[in-house]
């Protein structure tokens, strides 16, 4: 606990430099424009940021990656509220209390409120990130091929089944990222597969450019496809945050910032599911179920506390187990490899300081989302009145000095180019991005486990069930995808209300 | 074709491509060498997991072609209907930006003045239709350029310059 707490003072002590404090203050600048900004997503700005950051010390490239992540997934409430369009996917909820609270004339309260909660959110999940990243990571020790290869099943089946609104799609989504994780020459004996004689190819699909372009230019078509609607923003009070708000629903935060953290915790789920769960969750504990959707604090609050808290939730797997939380956190964790951090179950023997670097970070992200939220809220209206127009073209620029940067490869122009084609088509038909990022990350795991473990058993598949956190991984992955069979589900519900009234007083069991 | 609930007959489409897809996969995965000449064990094959991949795609594809079928995918077969009225901005801007990618990979134009150029035929297609109808096509072309320089010039210090990364 103390050597926790020397660590984090020791991290923040290293952070307190001039420079480091302008990078923490201009990234998240940069994240919450990105965040504000409808059509631009965290993924898309971290993964940009990536290859600004390139020749940067380690740990100030990725504090600033994180300040834009943190930045981002805030800076989408202010679209939310002021326009009823959330800047990211992660913002949908705020977009029911917030723009109704802005067509009432309280759209500073509500940009308040999602000031606060994103703050308290943030920190709760920073707390969270520092208590159970050390437990987690201890566990993670026990895991071997067999737990990594069905951990790596469970996250992209489970982000199949939350991130979008078919899990079939989800999955095959996730099952193509998996895929194309497999071109190129493989881990254990350097063979090419799918490589059809290009040598690009052999050294595999890099993760950053296929972000960009599933993230990037798949946005950039997306959003010039249609002509943007007029910008029409409503006056706004005060944005000085209410401690009443804070004080009055202090359950609705911690509850929504565990939500959102723990939901940050399983691979490749999201912010958005994390507020959209968080929302759920307070509306079904509120004295005041009528208000949500028509201007309720604690709803606004709910959703923003989620989402923030899901962003240190999402660096959690990224530290302990290198597999990522979120598609953001996709990125953070190739920027990690990038510039040198190894991170998986031996980070807290090998290198403990850096998850306290990581929690420090959180830390500055959040005190540069305070003081944007505080004074910036004039500027950002009006570059929320910016053309998209003028935006699209030169994200586009930004998309392709992106994807070659990473490795001065004109290869991975093509693949940003092609990846965005294939994103774009595959969001019409209501694909899913974030299992396909997760499957791109999680495939060697993938493989190289289920191969190890073959090996190792001398093909016997009894390892795979029997040991005990592969079992539960492999219920977890069996009753995931059995749960989405109808009448799976529906015998599974029938058993779960007979077993709730077992336990209701004065109702019979039928 | 909708973001939100895509027809039946799209989903039939897609799943037949993912069906194809992985019978592909499967096939090249079969065919693949299992390295037995290094005395690899069969279990570590190279196309072990990309087969598994492949027959659960398939599995998938299968559904979900038989789940559209069953919404009614064959009994309104309705072919997208081209029309470039409504999706010229898709075809304008994404041709813009594959001529640009396309043209800094194939040619030695310096960065900035590729991306400038880029930049301002973008902004000036995609705000012609309003300038002429407001009149303002001239001033409309001028600020395009002057904003394409800015960006162009911009984004070749802060990447180049400032934080040492290379350019295309």
């Amino acid at each position: 606990m103390f050597d926790g707490l020397i660590l984090f003072g020791n991290s923040i002590a290293s952070f307190a430099t001039p420079t480091t404090i302008f990078y923490a203050l201009v990234a998240s600048l940069i994240g919450l424009i990105i965040g504000a900004l409808p059509g631009l997503t965290a993924t898309m700005g971290v993964a940009l940021m990536t290859t600004l950051t390139l020749t940067l010390p380690p740990n100030q490239a990725l504090l600033i990656l994180i300040c834009t992540y943190v930045g981002a997934i805030y800076g989408g409430s202010r679209s939310a509220i002021l326009l009823n369009i959330p800047g990211t996917p992660a913002s949908a909820a705020s977009c029911l209390d917030g723009y109704a609270l802005a067509r009432q004339g309280l759209a500073g309260r509500a940009m308040g409120i999602a000031t606060s909660g994103s703050i308290l959110g943030t920190w709760i999940g920073m707390v969270a990130l520092a208590l159970f990243t050390p437990i987690l990571g201890e566990a993670a020790l026990k895991f071997g091929a067999y737990e990594f290869f069905w951990l790596a099943l469970f996250g992209v089946v489970i982000s199949g089944n939350l991130t979008g609104n078919d899990p079939l799609k989800g999955w095959l989504a996730g099952f193509a990222g998996l895929f194309v994780a497999c071109i190129g020459q493989e881990g254990l004996y350097a063979y090419d597969r799918f490589t059809f004689g290009i040598h690009d190819l052999s050294g595999g699909i890099s993760l950053i450019p296929a972000l960009v372009g599933a993230f990037g230019f798949a946005e950039v078509l997306t959003v010039i496809k249609d002509r943007p609607p007029k910008v029409i923003i409503n006056t706004f009070d005060t944005v000085i945050p209410r401690i009443r708000d804070v004080t009055q629903y202090w359950r609705t935060i911690i509850r929504s910032g565990l939500i959102g953290t723990g939901i940050g915790i399983v691979p490749g789920v999201g912010e958005d599911v994390a507020a959209w769960s968080s929302y759920a969750a307070a509306r079904r504990a509120s004295k005041e179920k009528e208000k949500f959707g028509k201007g309720s604090v604690e709803g606004l609050m709910a959703a923003e506390t989620g989402d923030n808290a899901c962003v240190p939730g999402a660096v959690i797997p990224v530290l302990t187990l290198a597999v990522p939380g979120s598609a953001p956190a996709a990125v953070l964790l190739a920027a990690m490899l990038i510039h040198g951090v190894q991170p998986g179950p031996l980070i807290m023997v090998q290198n403990p300081q850096f998850v306290y670097d990581v929690v420090a970070m959180m830390l500055f992200a959040s005190i540069g989302i305070l003081i944007y939220g505080l004074t910036l809220t004039k500027l950002l209206v009006k570059i929320l009145q910016v053309p998209q127009t003028l935006v699209m073209p030169v994200i586009f620029v930004l998309c392709t000095v992106g994807s070659f940067a990473i490795a001065s490869r004109v290869f991975d122009i093509l693949v940003m180019l092609v990846f965005g084609v294939v994103g774009f088509f595959l969001r019409r038909l209501n694909y899913p991005m974030a299992p396909l990022v997760l499957g791109i990350v999680l495939g060697d795991l993938l493989d190289k486990n289920l191969r190890r473990g073959l090996v190792l058993s001398d093909g016997d598949l009894t390892p795979f069930f029997i040991r005990p956190i592969s079992f539960v991984l492999f219920a977890l992955v069996a009753g995931t995808i059995l749960l989405n069979v109808p009448a799976v589900h529906h015998a599974a519900a029938i058993g779960w209300a007979r077993l709730t009234r077992m336990f209701t007083r004065g109702k019979p069991v039928a | 074709m909708n973001d939100d609930n895509p027809k039946p007959f799209a989903d039939f489409v897609s799943g037949i491509v993912w069906l194809l897809l992985a019978i592909g996969v499967v096939a090249m995965s079969l065919r693949m060498d299992r390295l037995e000449h290094l005395q690899v064990s069969v279990y570590s094959a190279p196309g072990l997991l990309t087969g598994l991949l492949g027959i659960g795609v398939a599995i998938m594809g299968a559904i979900l072609i038989l789940r559209s079928v069953r919404a009614g995918a064959l009994q309104h077969i309705e072919f997208p209907r081209f029309n470039f009225r409504e999706q010229w901005r898709l075809l304008t801007g994404g041709a813009l930006c594959l001529i640009f990618a396309g043209w800094v990979v194939g040619s030695g134009v310096p960065f900035w003045l590729a991306a400038a150029l880029f930049i301002a035929v973008f902004v000036f297609v995609f705000q012609f239709e309003d300038r002429r109808n407001n009149g303002t096509l001239p001033r409309g072309a001028l600020i395009a350029a002057i904003y394409g320089l800015i960006c162009g010039a911009a984004i070749q210090y802060v990447f180049q310059e400032l934080f040492l990364v290379r350019l295309p």
